[in-house]
């Protein structure tokens, strides 16, 4: 027990670097993780952050409150632009979450056992992400109080919600993925949130902590169908998520819109989200790995991995962007064929050639491995590669819907101040969450990395013993 | 990790190679003659025999590539559990050669096949836009481009990978690793392509973004069963049995039912679009698919090809016993078989089915050859890549 | 023979390897009422204690049917029989428009039998447990390994289980009392 893996050997060219890294045993990495929640204070920019981040969520909260006062007129839409931000930021939102459940879901599938280190705060970004979609539908609706519509509650005259809708489907798509997600979160947390009860000294915080461990003893009868209830839940979360960007597809995909009635447009967007929360997770992962002294546990192989990952997904985007090109031109639809002229050259080129460049050219830097292991780039091409993935959605919704048929109907989109003040909210709101999840939860999975660690391996005396699965 | 003690373990099929490539080779020498005796003799017709050779073709080619994606993917990820597996999967992707000589008759076959080749074809205003792309010089252009790549890709990772059987270079394994990304890429616009060329150009005036991603999931699929049979195979012959265990079907079963269920996405992610669009354009090629005896057709392609294998698969009992696992394998094959054949005839018989002998002769003719070819190259080389650097983390590879 | 307020034994130990080979002996000895408590998984434990498999999996399926069956239901009876209405020229009862949130019903009722099923079948939330008045047992979350054995085991006998438990290469052996 207690033997650390050598902190500085050679990398192995077939099994990469240790996971765990800088001499950690099972005491040491609770220590680390634990730490972060126990400090008396947490460090001066923690407060910096939240104080400048809870701002931006009292003019997101403001915004809202003068949406509701006075109209939705308040925003840029207009006659043919009938989607502008609302939509672009709730598929931006939606989008980022992903990441999440592909680190927590599909990696785990895959036996990916970098996960470990990374997957509890890419989850927790996740419900984060979510919570910010969902301000969206909910206030875009523009008479608010009759967003209950759609539940599947009868209206006055008996009337149900409208199932062949698409945008009825976002609302069962998103409000499961969002549950299925905090299950799949809080499940995880449950040995860790033991830890923490175990280690409390004040009665408070034994009193949360323990109730939210929900009295977790860490017996194998428990770990038994707690193990395979994570592994079932990774499986349902697999589907889920290629479902929900699909769904959100849908509500574009459905429509006979030039440049939205397409197929490939399911997992195009699916590659495309987690493409984008990749690169929200190492944009944070970065940070937080500084400031809480956590880089032998989130190491520079989870960073060249998610870098990766996302010069793969990238690559399927540019995929996509490329088979959508040829088709436009195939199908011999001159509808179509305008469509995709106009992206590139029309009045919005700015926003295509942003796009382009950011979610195609920028991640091709990744071919190098030197850039893959750089945190300066990291950071900079993840904060490009969120600029291209936004830009990516205002294309799709706003070129296609200010020139569709008719040019007696087109028009032109510009957001206003409004706007803007309730997309920067979000992010408030987001980093807000984030922030409070970084004092109060542990945000490495610690279990889950002890297992990982060479010492949870038991060294095989017996020869022939059977053993059950 | 447990050690595994594979001294004792027979990994050559070196002695069985010739007797399965010669009878695999009567068959396909069968299947030739009858289908020649149709075509000519029985009045099937050259135009029947095309269509039914592109089916065919069209079924073995997309195993050929799932075999390949496979191969590469494994190097992408550098997966460690797959290695036992690989040796498999790089033979069958050297049939590449072998797809490409069994190309030559879709050329000469060509203006039975496509309608675009038609010198009328100018009059249509569509179709007149297209010819830029759909002529006979850049269609031969492009598959001379495929094959360059695939049979190129094949080789590079087959040629590799037996060597490191000799010299035990990790060195090896390095550069296929390195190169891998790459290919991915290669691989991708390649597949759609050539799915675009080979199936969805059948009828010039439909097209669909997802073709090739839909193509790509019934390919992977395909191999991953043909991958489960092999295996029983080799193992009710007494080979690798040690090296593949249990725990390897049950991941090569978990893959086939990943991709039943990714496949049932894409497929009705193509549905569900055109179908709620409802642009004549569009819905026509389902149209052609719903109606008649083509209708029973889809309703099987929806149940037989989803429902069936993903309840077949759910639970972890059929992964894990090989015989029941060759029983879904040899089903699943059966439907991706199908679903090609629904992917490419309602176009020429858009009235209803019309099953002809030459779509099985056909297949035995085509059949034959690639299990022939592929049985004599397996017989070359060890059946696993017996000094790859991840071999003992797969020999003792466990499910959890 | 064990007063009313005795729990068990608890046994510490310091590695893996060590409490799975325990684990293996606790296993042969015959007793049923015993546990290991560990901060992770440990690979092989399930082998070493002769569990079986768990009946979750049937849960998850159980949900899902449920989920699936009750979507259609809930949209055929909503949009195609209590009141019809025309739309975009769909049929009344349009399956492919009723598949996505048919699919999503499907998952979250498994997410629900998977987790809810987790719960009830290792009887949590149980706030209060004997093992947590040992201090010792505070770093089963952290870094330290124990196998319990109750009481309640009809194999139990206060001094023999104790001799037993002793060979078993553990670093602390300490009785547990029922906190009344």
């Amino acid at each position: 027990m207690g033997i650390a893996t050598a902190s500085q050997v050679e990398p192995d060219p077939i099994r990469g670097e240790p996971l765990v890294q800088g001499g950690h045993d099972f005491a040491s990495v609770t220590d680390a993780v634990c730490g972060v929640i126990e400090a008396k204070r947490p460090p001066l920019i923690w407060f910096i952050s939240i104080a400048i981040s809870s701002i931006m969520t009292l003019v997101l909260f403001a915004m809202i409150v003068y949406l509701f006062w006075t109209g939705i007129g308040v925003w840029g839409v207009n006659v043919p632009v009938g989607w502008g931000f609302a939509i672009v930021n709730f598929v931006f939102w939606v989008g980022i979450g992903h990441a999440g459940t592909l680190i927590s879901a599909i990696l785990f599938l895959f036996r990916q056992q970098w996960r470990t280190a990374i997957n509890r705060f890419a989850e927790a970004m996740t419900i984060f992400a979510v919570i910010c979609a969902l301000v969206f539908p909910g206030i875009h609706v523009g008479r608010v109080w009759f967003a209950w519509w759609m539940f599947p509650i009868p209206y006055q005259q008996g009337v149900w919600p409208q199932f062949r809708s698409p945008l009825l489907w976002d609302v069962f798509a998103v409000g499961t993925y969002f549950m299925v997600s905090s299950i799949f979160w809080y499940m995880g947390m449950i040995p860790d949130l033991a830890t923490i009860r175990d280690r409390a000294t004040g009665t408070t915080r034994r009193f949360v902590y323990g109730l939210l461990s929900l009295g977790w003893r860490g017996s194998n009868r428990q770990w038994h169908r707690y193990e395979r209830a994570y592994l079932l839940l990774a499986a349902l979360a697999t589907p889920l998520v290629l479902s929900v960007h699909s769904v959100v597809s849908f509500d574009f995909a459905v429509s006979q819109v030039p440049g939205w009635h397409t197929t490939i447009l399911p997992p195009y967007f699916v590659a495309g989200a987690i493409f984008s929360g990749f690169a929200m997770v190492v944009f944070l992962a970065v940070p937080a790995r500084q400031l809480y002294g956590l880089k032998s546990i989130i190491t520079m192989r989870h960073i060249e991995s998610m870098n990766k990952i996302m010069l793969a997904t990238g690559s399927m985007v540019g995929y996509a962007y490329a088979i959508e090109f040829f088709m436009a031109w195939y199908s011999g639809n001159i509808y179509e064929q305008f469509t995709f002229q106009n992206r590139a050259f029309g009045e919005y080129w700015w926003a295509y050639w942003t796009m382009a460049s950011c979610n195609v050219i920028v991640p091709q830097i990744y071919w190098f491995k030197k850039a893959r292991r750089s945190l300066v780039v990291t950071m900079i091409v993840a904060f490009l590669i969120n600029v291209g993935m936004w830009f990516e959605r205002f294309v799709i919704v706003v070129t296609s819907l200010s020139r569709d048929f008719l040019p007696s109907s087109w028009g032109f989109y510009w957001p206003t101040w409004v706007d803007i003040l309730t997309f920067a909210g979000t992010f408030g709101l987001f980093f807000t969450l984030f922030l409070l999840f970084l004092r109060f939860l542990p945000m490495v999975a610690m279990a889950e990395l002890k297992n990982v660690m060479p010492a949870a391996h038991p060294v095989h005396h017996l020869s022939g013993e059977k053993e059950g699965h | 990790m447990r050690i595994i003690d594979t001294s004792q373990e027979n990994r050559s099929f070196s002695d069985l190679a010739p007797n399965v490539a010669r009878n695999a080779l009567f068959v396909s020498v069968f299947g030739i003659l009858a289908s020649l005796i149709l075509t000519f003799m029985l009045g099937g017709g050259l135009e029947r025999f095309f269509q039914s050779y592109l089916v065919n073709f069209g079924y073995f080619l997309s195993l050929t590539l799932g075999a390949l994606f496979f191969v590469i993917i494994q190097h992408v990820v550098r997966a460690s559990w797959s290695v036992v597996v690989r040796r498999v999967a790089e033979v069958l992707s050297s049939n590449f050669l072998l797809m490409a000589i069994l190309f030559l008759p879709v050329i000469a076959g060509m203006d039975h096949l496509f309608h675009w080749l038609d010198p009328h074809a100018v009059d249509d205003e569509i179709l007149a836009g297209k010819l830029g792309y759909l002529n006979r010089t850049f269609f031969i252009l492009r598959w001379v481009l495929y094959f360059g790549i695939w049979a190129g890709l094949a080789r590079f990772f087959y040629t590799n990978s037996v060597k490191q059987d000799e010299t035990g270079d990790i060195k090896l394994t390095l550069r296929m690793e390195k190169f891998s990304p790459l290919s991915v890429i290669l691989f991708a616009f390649s597949l759609t392509f050539a799915s675009f060329d080979l199936l969805m150009s059948i009828n010039p005036h439909w097209y669909s973004t997802i073709f090739g991603v839909y193509y790509f999931a019934g390919s992977v699929l395909g191999s991953f069963a043909m991958f489960a049979l092999i295996f029983h195979y080799l193992h009710k012959k007494g080979r690798l049995l040690q090296s593949v265990t249990l725990e390897h079907f049950h991941d090569i079963g978990k893959l086939m039912f990943a991709f039943t269920v990714f496949w049932a996405y894409i497929g009705f992610s193509q549905y569900m679009l055109y179908w709620y669009g409802n642009i004549p354009e569009e819905t026509v090629w389902f149209l052609h698919r719903q109606t008649g005896s083509w209708t029973p057709v889809t309703w099987f392609i929806l149940f037989g090809h989803f429902v069936v294998p993903f309840l077949g698969l759910l639970s972890r009992i059929p992964k894990r016993r090989s015989a029941l696992l060759r029983f879904i394998a040899l089903y699943v094959l059966a439907v991706h078989w199908i679903d090609i054949y629904w992917i490419a005839m309602p176009e020429w018989f858009n009235n209803g089915v019309s099953f002809h002998l030459l779509d099985l002769t056909l297949f035995l003719a085509i059949g034959g050859l690639w299990i022939s070819v592929a049985a004599r190259r397996l017989g070359r080389a060890s059946l696993v890549p017996s000094k790859d650097p991840r071999l003992s983390d797969s020999l003792a590879f466990e499910n959890s | 023979m064990s007063k009313p307020s005795l729990f068990g034994y608890l046994v510490e130990f310091e590695d893996v390897t060590t409490i799975l080979n325990a684990a293996r002996e606790v296993r042969d000895e015959g007793y049923t009422k015993w546990d290991t408590h560990t901060p992770f998984p440990i690979h092989g434990m399930d082998g070493a204690m002769g569990m079986k498999m768990s009946i979750l999996p049937w849960l998850v399926f159980g949900g899902g049917f449920m989920g699936c069956t009750l979507a259609m239901l809930l949209q055929w009876w909503m949009n195609a029989y209590d009141y019809p209405y025309l739309v975009s020229g769909k049929p009344l009862w349009s399956i492919p428009a009723f598949i996505p949130v048919t699919f999503e019903l499907t998952i979250l009722f498994s997410a629900f039998g998977a987790f809810f099923g987790m719960l009830a079948l290792n009887q949590l939330p149980e706030l209060y447990h004997a093992l947590f008045t040992s201090e010792r047992f505070r770093r089963a979350t952290s870094d330290r390994f124990f196998i319990s054995i109750e009481a309640k085991d009809p194999r139990f006998d206060l001094e023999k289980t104790r001799a037993f438990l002793e060979t078993l290469g553990g670093t602390a052996i300490e009785t547990v009392e029922e906190d009344e």
